[in-house]
């Protein structure tokens, strides 16, 4: 099968519409609701996909802004106006989302030991609990979440960007602060884990239409 | 080519944009390994496409509102004063302020901004910055060369002792076209023996003309002591009317 931009780009194109307050105004403080308004719904899922716990994400989300809001007062009129807004916004998050999951990582068994990512490869084929175990156990999206979250940060950060909030390499390469050549790599191995991980069906599960609060 | 460098480019080739991308399409088209392997790729993709984008709870943003409302308000009386070029009859002035009230005004003496804005910081002993001055400011200043009079409601001095505020606060009740002593300053806020202090709170008056420290002078009715000089002085004092009697008549009004 010779790949093809299908379905999967539906969301993306959807997100990727400019907005009024991008294109055309300089970001500032004294505008700063507007700032809140136009990106808490993106950043507040964003850090939801990577925390996969609504308290967290909220106060990330909180947290991003009001650092926002403090850089941006810092700024003088020409850093606000080179100021690319949105991923500046994500980085942002992104910090506050690594701060916050550093600081809980110790009960988070799964996620340390997944920092070979090669070994999780091996765990969901040997493990005691394989992929279909996991599927009679919940939807087909909570095993979507799910496995997301078994991912190691820095491919969950990629795959999270690439796929869900659709963005682009150089702009994924932007908000991470990497070459592109990283990116890619980050995003290849993200769908290569989540492949194993949601079984050689993957191409064949059924979603739900209706949306899950799974998380 | 082999399958695991196509694989790897699984991404990109869905955009169809890679320059090298031909090979790989070439491969991808013999290979059923790869197009397995693409299919499953693809399904990853779609099923993250998927995922619902989930609401914010309804009272996230008025908490963030909140939080960067309380964050405005602290900076409001923190931080930096606005500062602008305002012209004037007397020239350019350099007014600073802060929610909506002044907190300084300088005659331009002809120094480039950023010398300017670096003394005015010195002054002030905190951060401005350069803005727009907004139009009450401006309007301000008219009025007060329209009528000698302002409002000091409009002005913030807060920063200053009791001492200090007190007496600018009498200097502005001095009506214009007309002056008063530094003594005379100095027994009305009570503090009879003061005078000198009072010279000294005029001479670091950090609202020249709308706190009219020019009308303050010397008990002989000299007009020595102006921080933009005597000339200026007398210039301000001639524009509001006041002419100078002789000395001796003046010592014994003030």
């Amino acid at each position: 099968m010779v790949p093809k931009t299908g379905t999967a780009e539906r969301k993306p194109a959807a997100t990727n519409a400019p907005s009024p307050l991008r294109s055309a105004e300089v970001p500032s403080v004294d505008r700063f609701e507007r700032i809140v308004d136009e990106f808490q719904r993106r950043l507040y899922g964003f850090a939801l996909r990577m925390t996969g716990n609504r308290e967290d994400a909220e106060e990330i989300v909180q947290d991003a802004f009001v650092r926002a809001f403090r850089a941006l007062g810092k700024m003088n009129a020409e850093q606000r106006a080179d100021l690319r807004l949105q991923p500046w916004l994500y980085t942002i998050t992104l910090n506050v989302t690594r701060n916050r999951l550093r600081s809980k990582r110790p009960t988070n068994v799964a996620l340390d030991s997944l920092a070979d990512p090669d070994a999780l490869l091996n765990n969901t084929q040997e493990g005691p609990e394989g992929p279909e175990q996991i599927v009679e156990r919940g939807t087909d999206l909570e095993l979507v979440e799910g496995a997301l979250l078994q991912l190691p940060m820095h491919l969950r950060e990629a795959a999270t960007l690439r796929f869900i909030e659709g963005r682009s390499h150089p702009e994924i390469a932007e908000i991470l602060n990497q070459p592109i050549g990283t990116v890619k790599s980050h995003v290849h191995r993200a769908v290569r884990i989540l492949r194993r991980i949601l079984g050689p069906q993957v191409g064949r599960i059924v979603l739900a239409e209706e949306p899950v609060n799974a998380v | 080519m082999r399958c695991s460098d196509v694989e790897a480019l699984w991404d990109e080739l869905r955009g169809g944009l890679e320059p090298h991308s031909e090979h790989a399409v070439a491969h991808l088209r013999r290979c059923k390994d790869c197009q397995a392997v693409y299919e499953q790729y693809e399904g990853v993709a779609y099923c993250l496409t998927c995922l619902p984008l989930v609401e914010p709870p309804e009272n996230l943003v008025p908490r963030i509102l909140d939080h960067i409302k309380a964050l405005r308000n602290h900076y409001r009386s923190s931080r930096s004063d606005s500062i602008a070029r305002v012209a004037s009859p007397l020239g350019e002035l350099w007014i600073a302020w802060r929610d909506s009230r002044i907190t300084f005004v300088g005659i331009d003496r002809g120094q480039d901004d950023e010398a300017a804005v670096a003394q005015i910081e010195r002054r002030l002993s905190r951060p401005v910055r350069m803005a727009q001055a907004p139009a009450w400011i401006s309007e301000a200043v008219d009025d007060f060369f329209a009528t000698g009079r302002v409002d000091i409601t409009r002005i913030d001095i807060s920063e200053l002792s009791a001492f200090e505020q007190a007496a600018l606060r009498k200097a502005a009740q001095i009506p214009a076209g007309e002056v008063r002593s530094y003594g005379w300053i100095a027994r009305e806020i009570g503090h009879p023996q003061a005078a000198r202090a009072v010279g000294q709170v005029m001479a670091r008056n950090p609202v020249a003309l709308l706190f009219p420290c020019h009308r303050v002078v010397d008990a002989s009715g000299a007009l020595h002591n102006y921080g933009y000089g005597v000339e200026i002085k007398a210039k301000i004092l001639q524009m509001e009317g006041y002419v100078k009697v002789g000395a001796s008549k003046a010592a014994g009004r003030l």
